[in-house]
Parts: structure tokens; sequence; C-alpha cells
């Protein structure tokens, strides 16, 4: 326990340094950074993060971002070169450890402990107390605050952890790091799981961190984000860092070609999008936290995009078309078939139906198993004969996925928990697409994916329905909404606000997904955004 | 999953019951002799069936608390039905697996349909197996003798007797069961991350409930063996064998929190273990220092295998 | 994070095995299955407090007793308990009082171990309680030093080994080796049983190779007959302090092939081992009249209550039965 436990309050920024003229100076310096396991990873990688500004890294899936970042923020060791931190050599051993070094981290892969609550979280590590008894109101408090600080005053700070969905989890995590006094904050693909209004939250906690003087080590897939936050931009390439760019006005197709280290194939852009009969057909359908039933339909040859603020409810509606959770009302049918039995994820399959699950850990993947059993998972039936396994065909279907979504690893043998953030991701997308669904109901399906990829996944899914197949898609970035999808429909707290088809921008979803939200006046005040929140 | 890294636990296994053997072949006389490898032969067949059962039921993320009342339980409807209703003993066998399978079908079905953890079910179930077979047998120990002795006598050829091919049977069987089938898959799957493997579609519910019974029919196959060899039913037979089964199977480097492990693995934990009880009644040990080296051998087992696999998970 | 929840579980789960080996036993209703009326005066309640009724042994103790208040029920109120676990000392304790509070005339008990559960007697003496003794003799020394009296009743284990060891010495020479299976340590009659069939070895000129515990277990006893089977090929002997250890002996010998060669004796003369007794392949075992014993203890205490009797400890008889073998 540190002094800061005992202290009446949080003191998260470091006030000594506001904005000073002049030339920064570094917070960090990595210089020559090597790691390899069975291959390398990092190959002497050098870079500087100047006190004040935000140094983006980009790179491929695999790249080796987050082993980086990792090696920097104390929770991995580098097999040589050294980090500098004001000019004497840095060593540390753990995140709590660089946590005291000024060097605070958030990670790709959220690591909260589900079970306690969202207060709890936030502060683990220095929890206040008095006489060793938690002080759950200091605490709660504090909480609150901190909670305030990302957008998510209305979120009950006593809320288990688990009950919270990617996006709010995402943004906890944020909170969490924004409390801790810092000169060097890391955050690792942080916006992956937000939609716009909380990028703008967190845009402006950078500001402002900025304006303090410390510096930010900011790992994205988004080119967008960009022109709007970088001030430096680095690419690393097969662990290699391969450019550096002054500002974040930087020619995204010149970006491209660093990451993918040469030539691009751009795929073949959509073509025909004739849509045919109703493939999926919810009617109805309520439970969970909804408190409206909702009905929805899905025509072969379609994609159709859900849209909305975190929390809005994509994500529940999808689960409980799939029977992930169970459901109050509404059937569910595919090709006007028979209702779908309600609550039976096997069922769903059995009709026809697959999900790509929004949390990839803990709702599709088999961490401690090998690429090629994650792969295969959905699809055993196929790869076996009476129940005997038939390991070549099992084997080369997890080639065949590998190759077609470029999956990055060292063989269908590796343990899925070794493959790299976006790499894990694109091994249960290639479940789903191979698992012979005609009906996929997709929740982030690029969450993690660098820019390269994700133009592969959404010409497969284009693909998917030019077959005839029908794709329920939820995603939290715009850009893919547009790029893929025939109509997006727009939620916000649980039912459906708008629906566009054909051309739309930006600001008429937003606001779409605002507007509810002020105007649902009475009905479920608790959820409402806070009226100054404007 | 047969792969390098599991021939290689296998063959480290081995190792270290090579090295007890030698060891116990210095300090005791007669231990390098046929007599006390035939002795072992008797009395592995039903350790090693139910650790073949508990590895299924620990690589899907259970336990198997009552394998070992279980056990008790069939042993003494088998001698009920030997002795006082006379029946054959091509009736009376198959009664007592079946018995064992359904206590293991009502360990599955609590487990899976309740979502009760296996833990707890079988706890009770440990108890209320252990009650029935105090009154089936009323509480006492029922000799059967010739009837169903010739089980347990050694065969013309192998000189050892037909259990421990048999017990051989069912360990290979469950080997491949668990490394070669959909279902086998299955239960690595479920005993990895349960929830994937729902929302994956399939159905983790009929592999639970399958996964107990088979233990549970198993616990019933060690009856058998064990009434062969003694030639009677003991309501009180395999109090604390599901503690030996957990170590064997730990020892055979089947991981307690689910996912990964092998039951040829169990086999030689179940061998390590057997070696270790014969060894040390040869040496003529006293009780606590049997009880204290037992306990030393199976957590140095354990930390070696640990010790292991993170030396080898560094290296990739 | 699916683990640590499990992981909580497995705690609360063995949290939960551990209260309930604590949780005091549910008592026994009377023998005819009703629960005892309320207390009269005229007709003493009288308390049996057993090992694990899960025993053979004690299961038949308890039966002759409930017989016998059947067949005289106008005599006394009888309420019969035993434990869970045979070697679960407190839990005995836990009855005693349970028995005290109950406000029972006697209790008759046969204890678990022979000094723990003196504390516990001494109290229900103190607040009135008869206590007799039977089975398992308390500790002479621990009773003279807090005070207690209390009737035994009981079979002398120690002279009932020693017949048993004469047996089989009358058919062995002296120099020749035998093994001993003795009961758990901690037992009394266990530790009575081992200097019984010593005297009787030494006498004779017997050797004891090895000496081990089978913990009263079948299975147990068999590997360890085994074990020494093996380790002494010249062995002419196993002898074991009770009838389900004996029984695993004899499947060790037949499995070594060394039947007739190797004798074996046993203790308690249970129904299982009559076939064994009769084709010889059990040498003799020693009848200690479980049945009567709970009955001797009653009739003793309740002469004491109504003072036909003043308290003196009494001896049962302990007979040998001797198999086909030993005639
Ligand atoms: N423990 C490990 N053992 C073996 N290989 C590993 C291990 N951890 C990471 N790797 C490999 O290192 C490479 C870089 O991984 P890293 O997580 O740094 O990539 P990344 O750039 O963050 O990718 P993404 O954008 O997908 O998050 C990957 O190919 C990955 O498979
Ligand atoms: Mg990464």
């Amino acid at each position: 326990m540190t002094g800061r436990s005992s202290s009446p309050g949080p003191q998260p920024i470091d006030h000594s340094g506001a904005a000073r003229p002049g030339p920064m100076p570094a917070v960090i310096q990595v210089e020559g950074i090597s790691k390899a396991y069975s291959v390398p990873v990092l190959s002497n990688v050098s870079l500087e993060v100047l006190a004040g500004e935000v140094h983006v890294l980009m790179g491929a899936n695999g790249a080796g971002k987050s082993t980086l970042a990792a090696i920097i923020g104390g929770l991995n060791t580098a097999d040589s070169g050294r980090i500098l931190r004001h000019d004497r050599p840095l060593r540390a051993r753990s995140r709590r450890e660089a946590q005291s070094q000024g060097i605070v981290m958030v990670l790709q892969e959220l690591n909260l402990i589900p079970t306690l609550s969202v207060a709890e979280n936030l502060f683990l590590d220095c929890l206040p107390h008095s006489l060793g008894f938690v002080d759950r109101k200091t605490l709660h408090s504090r909480a609150r605050r901190a909670l305030a600080r990302v957008g998510l005053d209305q979120l009950e700070v006593a809320t288990p952890l688990g009950r919270l969905g990617i996006g709010q989890r995402q943004l906890v995590e944020i909170a969490r790091a924004l409390e801790r006094k810092c000169e060097l904050l890391i955050l690792d693909e942080p916006t992956a799981a937000l939609s716009v209004r909380e990028v703008e939250i967190l845009f402006a906690n950078i500001r402002r961190l900025q304006a303090l003087s410390v510096g930010i080590l900011y790992i994205t897939h988004r080119l967008d984000e960009l022109p709007r936050i970088a001030s430096r931009v680095s690419v690393l390439c097969d662990g290699r860092c391969v450019a550096e760019y002054a500002g974040g006005e930087v020619a995204h197709e010149r970006l491209i070609r660093d990451m993918a280290g040469g030539v691009v194939e751009r795929p073949s852009p959509s073509t025909a999008r004739l849509a045919g009969p109703m493939l999926l057909s919810v009617e109805g359908i309520s439970g969970g936290s909804r408190r409206e039933a909702l009905s929805l339909g899905v025509r072969a040859g379609e994609i159709v995009g859900l849209a909305g603020l975190v929390g809005a409810g994509r994500t529940e509606l999808l689960r409980s078309i799939f029977g992930a959770d169970r459901r109050q009302s509404g059937t569910v049918s595919v090709a006007g078939g028979p209702p779908i039995r309600p609550g039976s994820p096997r069922a769903a399959v059995a009709a026809g139906i697959g999900m790509l699950p929004e949390d990839r850990r803990h709702d599709g993947l088999l961490l401690s198993q090998s690429v090629r059993v994650n792969a295969t998972l959905a699809t055993l039936s196929r790869h076996s004969r009476h129940g005997w396994l038939d390991r070549r065909s099992e084997r080369a279907a997890a080639e065949g996925i590998c190759t077609r979504l470029d999956v990055r690893c060292a063989g269908i043998e590796q343990p899925v928990r070794r493959l790299s953030g976006g790499n894990q991701q694109k091994v249960v997308l290639g479940r789903w697409l191979d698992a012979g669904c005609r009906v996929l109901l997709c929740d982030e399906p690029t969450r993690g994916v660098d820019a390269a990829a994700k133009a592969t996944i959404h010409a497969r899914l284009r693909a998917f329905v030019a077959d005839g197949g029908a794709v329920l898609l939820a995603s939290g970035e715009l850009s893919e909404l547009r790029a893929v999808c025939d109509r997006v429909l727009v939620m916000a707290e649980g039912i459906f606000v708008a629906e566009f088809g054909g051309e739309w921008s930006d600001e008429e979803v937003t606001a779409a997904a605002f507007t509810r939200a002020f105007s649902a006046e009475g009905a479920g005040s608790d959820r409402l955004w806070e009226e100054g929140k404007q | 999953m047969i792969n390098k890294t599991r021939l290689s636990e296998w063959g480290g296994l081995v190792l270290v019951w090579l090295a007890i053997v030698a060891l116990f072949g210095l300090l005791a006389e007669h231990f390098l002799s046929a007599a006390t490898f035939t002795t072992l032969a008797g009395r592995l067949p039903a350790l090693a069936v139910i650790a073949a059962g508990m590895t299924l039921v620990v690589v899907s993320g259970g336990i198997d608390l009552s394998v070992g009342s279980v056990m008790a339980l069939c042993g003494a409807v088998l001698g009920l039905a030997v002795t006082q209703w006379k029946w054959p003993l091509l009736a009376a066998v198959p009664l007592a697996i079946l018995t064992g399978a359904a206590a293991g079908l009502t360990n599955g079905l609590l487990t899976a349909g309740l979502r009760i953890p296996s833990f707890l079910v079988t706890l009770g179930l440990l108890e209320v197996c252990r009650g029935l077979s105090y009154a089936v047998s009323g509480s006492r120990t029922l000799f059967i003798g010739a009837g169903i002795e010739p089980l347990a006598r050694p065969l013309p050829f192998l000189g050892v007797p037909a259990t421990v091919p048999a017990a051989l049977l069912v360990v290979v069987t469950a080997q491949i069961l668990l490394s070669k089938t959909v279902f086998g898959r299955h239960l690595v799957a479920i005993g990895t991350n349960e929830n994937a493997v729902r929302l994956a579609g399939i159905d983790t519910r009929r592999a639970k409930v399958t996964v107990f019974l088979l233990s549970g029919a198993l616990a019933g196959v060690a009856a058998v063996f064990a009434v062969a060899r003694l030639g009677s039913a003991d309501p009180n037979a395999g109090t604390g064998l599901e503690l030996a089964a957990i170590a064997a199977v730990v020892i055979g480097g089947t991981s307690l929190a689910g996912g990964t492990g092998s039951v040829i693995g169990s086999l030689l934990g179940v061998l390590v273990i057997a070696t270790l009880e014969a060894g040390l009644a040869q040496l003529g040990a006293s009780e606590p220092l049997k009880r204290m080296v037992t306990g030393g051998v199976i957590i140095a087992a354990v930390a070696a295998d640990g010790l292991r696999r993170r030396l080898s998970a560094d290296r990739d | 994070m699916r683990r640590s929840a499990s992981g909580w579980l497995w705690i609360v789960g063995a949290l939960v095995l551990v209260g309930g080996c604590t949780k005091p036993p549910q008592e026994q209703p009377t023998a005819d299955g009703k629960p005892a009326p309320p207390p009269k005066p005229a007709k003493p309640r009288v308390a049996l407090v057993m090992k694990s009724l899960a025993n053979e042994f004690f299961g038949t103790m308890a039966e002759g007793a409930k017989a016998h208040q059947a067949a005289a029920a106008g005599r006394y109120d009888l309420v019969v308990n035993g434990m869970r676990n045979e070697t679960d000392v407190s839990e005995q304790v836990t009855l005693i009082e349970q028995m005290v509070a109950r406000k029972v005339a006697a209790i008759v008990i046969a204890p678990a171990d022979s000094k723990a559960v003196i504390p516990a007697l001494k109290r229900a003496a103190d607040a009135g309680v008869l206590v007799v003794n039977i089975d398992n003799r308390l500790d002479p020394a621990v009773l003279r030093e807090t005070g207690l009296e209390a009737v035994f009743v009981g079979p002398d284990n120690r002279e009932g080994a020693r017949k048993a060891g004469e047996a089989v010495a009358r058919q062995l020479s002296a120099g020749d080796g035998v093994a001993l299976i003795e009961g758990i340590p901690t037992a009394f009659n266990s530790q009575q049983r081992s200097l019984g069939l010593e005297d009787a070895a030494m006498a004779a000129g017997l050797v004891i190779v090895d000496r081990q515990s089978g913990q009263w277990e079948m299975e147990k006893a068999n590997a360890i007959a085994a074990a020494v089977l093996t380790e002494h090929p010249a062995l002419k002997a196993i002898l074991c302090a009770n009838d389900s250890m004996a029984l695993g002996a004899v499947a060790a010998v037949s499995a070594a092939g060394k039947s007739g060669q190797v004798l074996v004796s046993g203790f308690d003369n249970v129904p299982a081992v009559q076939p064994l007794l009769a084709d010889g392949r059990l040498l003799v075992t020693v009848d200690q009249h479980g049945d009567r014993l709970a009955v001797e203890g009653i009739e003793t205490a309740l002469a004491i209550l109504n003072q036909e009797k003043s308290p003196a400890d009494r001896t049962t008889p302990v007979d040998l039965v001797e198999g086909q073998a030993a005639r």
C-alpha cells in the first residue's frame, strides 16, 4: 500500500509539469529492443515518447505492438536493448513497479475481475481503508468521480463488473488508468470497442493529459484517428520500426503500404447488391434489461448494420437472437422455418445461425488450445465420421482459415493464447465463416484487426451474402458500417430509433443515437444521459 | 492429443517409476521379484479404471468425489446378487456396472441439469452411496468365494489375472475416446471454456452427463475387479479412494483446472502410487512414515511436472 | 475468470464438508422407530453410545440391545447413537454431551478413544449420570487421575488374541516367522489384541518378522499381506487383528499360491469368514459375543440403578472359534 490509499481524494495527474514552452523532454526512450519467442517478434526497435505528445504506434496484426508496449509497461522482458527514463535505465519487473515509475498501461485484453464491483476494480490496488476495513463511502465517491471522467456517470458503481459489456469495461479500464498518477500513459487499442461518443470523450481526456505534459503511447488500427490526435506516428512491420512521421496527416495508402511491408492487394470492391427472400425473421423479441419487444428481418444477400452508443443494447439483441441468453418472449426463425427453441445456441446453429461474439476471450476462444482446435470447434461434425475425428480434414480446414484470413501464427498447433489480439479475432471469425451457416450475427467482427485484414474480412462478408447468406452486424465504427452494410439500424436504450438505407452521414446516425436518449422522458430515466452532457 | 510433449511426459513418468522401483530394489531384499510385480498387477486394475474415468471427468473441468463410495455400493450389489439371490456372475456383473452407471448418471444430471458444481454434487453422492452400500449389505462383509475368484486367477500364459488385460483395454479405450473422437474433443473444449463451447452450438450438457455416467460405470467395473481379488465385498471398501485416484490423475499430467490430460498418464500415476504402497509395505514401514512418504512423493511429482511445463512454456 | 468463480465454489464446498463433519449427528429414535416419549421417572432412560454403526461389529451390538429393549420395554427406554466416522472422537464427545442434556439415567459407551472421552464422561458423571464402559476399556491411569468411576463390562481382547495366537502356534514350531496385521494403532482394543498375539508368539518361540497397520480394512490388509509374503518367503502365518483384514490376507495368500502353507488368524467371528473357516483357509477367529456385549452393559447399568448390585467390573467371555484346519 502506498501512502495514497489513505489520502483524502484522488490526485490523478502530476500538475507540476504543466505546459511549458520549448522542446519537450522525453518521458521514455526505447533503444534497440529485441525480443524473440520461437521467431523474432521485435528486432532492434527504438522510439521515444516526449512529454505532452501522442505517439501513435501502428502495424499489422502480430507486428509486435502489444509486445513492445508490454515490455515498456513492465509486463514482459526484452531479450536485449534498454529503456531509458529521464536518461536512466528503467528496470521494471512488474506492472506495479512500472506504475511506481510513472508508467501506466491500458492493456489490449481487458484485465478486470468480473465478480468484483466496478468501484472495487477501479481501485483494487489502493482500496481506501481504515483499520483494514474497506471504506466503502470514500471508495464509491471516488469511483463516481473516476467514471464521470469517461462519461459513465450514469453507471452504478456497485454493479458487478461482469454485467458490463465490452465497451463499458474498456471505459472502466481507461478510467482506472486515468486515476493513476503518471508521466507516460500507454493505451493499447483503447478505441477498438468504443463507439463515436466514447471515442470523443477519450480524446478529450487525452488532450487534457497532453496539456499536463503527460506522454502518451497510443496503439490503434483506426487510420481516421491519426489526424485528430497524433503528434507522431511510428509504423512497426514484422517487429521492425519501418517508418516514423511527424504529425498525424499521413496518407493512408502510404501507411498501409508501410504496415504490409510492400505491396498491398486491394480486395475487389463489392459488386451487385441484390436482396433476396427473407432469411432471418425476428418477431417481438424481448428479455434481459430490454423493456420493449423488437422485430426485424434480414434478407438473403443483405448485410444489416446495428449502430448505437456503448450500452445501447446491440450485443444483448444479437445474443438473445442466437439464444446465448434467455429471452422472455418472441420468436426467431430462418427462411420461414419453424421458430427456434429459445435459449439454445445449439438449436440456433442447427437452424443455420452463427454468432461471432463480442467478447472473444470469454465467449469465443479456448485460449489454451491450439488454433486448429479453435478454428474447427463449430464444425467438428464435418471433420469426423461416426464420432471419430478426421485429423487430416480438420488440419486442412484450419490451414484454410489461416490462409484465407491471413492469421499470423507459428503453425496451427500454436495455442491461441500466444497469438496477437487481432489474429485471435480472425480465428473466431474464420470458424464461423467456415461453419456453413446461412445467417451470421457479427458483433464487432473486426475489433482489433488491422486495416488490410479488415478490408479482407469485409470482402469475405460481402461474398458470404452474395452466396445467399444474411448478416446482422453490430459495430461501433461508422466507417465499417458504411463500407459493408446495405442498411443500418440505430439502437438506443434497447430499441430501434432510426433506420438508414443508401446514403447517410455520420452526423445523422450519431444524432439518432442521441435523440432517443434525450426524448425518452420518463421511460427509464435511470439510464438517461445526464442533461449537461450535450 | 498424442504428440511429442505427451510422449515426453509419459517417458518422464516411466523414469520416475523406474527410479522408485530401483530405490525399493536396493532397500527391500525381495522387491525385485516376480511375486512383487504379479501382486502389483493384481492390485492395479481397480484403481486404473477408476483413474481412467476420473481423468475424463477432470479433463472436462469437473471432479468426481463419489467414485470410492460408488465402488463400494457396486461391490455390495454384486455380493448380494451372488450370495443372496444366487444370480450367475454373467448377470450379477452387468448389474454391478449398471448400478455404477446409475450413480454416475445421477451425478451428471444434477451437475449439468441444475448447474451445481460437480464438487458439491459428487460430495453429496459420496455420502449417499456409502449409506446405500451399508444398507444393501446390512453393514456386513459379504463373502463370495469360489464364485468370483476365477476372475482373479492368473491366466495360463500371461501370468496375470484377466482383470489386468481388461483394465488395460479400458484405459486404452478411454485414451482413444479422449484423443480421437468428437466426444473427447468436446470434453477438452468444455474443460477449457464451457461458455465458448456452448456458444459454438455444442450440447455441453450431454457431454457432461455422459462423462459422469462413464465414471460411475467404471467405478462399477472397478468394484468387480476388487471383489474378484478379495473374494468378498466390503461395504467399507474404497474409503479415500477418490483422493488416490485424483492424485494418480494429477501425477499423470492432467490439469485439475481442466482442458488437458491423458488417460495413459493417469495409468502411470496409478503405477507410481501402487508401487510406492507395495514397496513401503515390503519395507515394513510404520504407518506414519508411509503416509508422510506417500504425501511427499505426490507433491514432488506434481511440482516436478509443473516445473517441466513452465520450462517448456518458456521455450515457445 | 470462470476458474476463479468455480474456485470459490470449491472452497465453499470444502467448508460445507468440514461443517458437515462437525455438525452433531441426528439422534436415532428408539428401537420401535418412534421418538422417545417424555421422561417418566419410573422408567430409566439408557443411552447407548457406540462407535460407527456402519461397522458390522457395532451394528450387531446395537441390534442386540434394541432386541433386548423391545423384549423388556417396560423396564427402560433406549437411545442408540453411533458416529459417522469411527475415529472421530470429537463427534462422540458431542454425543455424550447431548445425552447428558437429555437427562438420561445412564450412558453405556463403547469409547472411540480410551483417553480423550474421559473428561466428557467425567462431566456426565458429575451431572449424576451413571457411566458404564463396554467393549474398549477406558485408560485406568487417566480414570484415576480424573476420579471418574466407570464400571467396565467387556471382553478381554488381549486374552482372546492370545488364544488365537496359541492356536496358530500349535501348528508351527519354534523359530518360525509370523507377521502381524494390526488395527488402527491408536485404538485400545487394537493395542490389546497386538499384545495378546505377541504374548502367544513369545511363549511359543515364534519370530515376528513384520508388523504393520491395516487400518481395520480389507483392501489395505490385502496389500500389506501381499507385500509381506513377497518380502518374507519363509513366512508361516499372518495374524490379523480383525476378520476384515483376515479376509484380505486370505486373498493375498491364495493369490501367492500359498494356501495351506501360510496360516491366517482373525478376530470377531463375522459371518463372512464362516466359509473360510469351513474350507480351512482361515485357521481360527475369536468370538467376543458382540451382540451380548451391549446387553450386558445395559443389564449392569440397570442393576446398579436399581441398587440390586454394587458397581464392579465384569469380563464377558471370549471364545476361540476353530476352523476346519485347526481341528
Ligand atoms: N507468449 C508468446 N509466445 C509465442 N509467440 C508470441 C507470444 N506472445 C506474442 N507472440 C507472437 O508475437 C507476435 C507479436 O504479437 P503482438 O501481440 O505484439 O502483436 P500486435 O502487434 O499487438 O498485434 P495486434 O494488432 O493483433 O494486437 C505475434 O506473432 C504473436 O503470435
Ligand atoms: Mg496487440
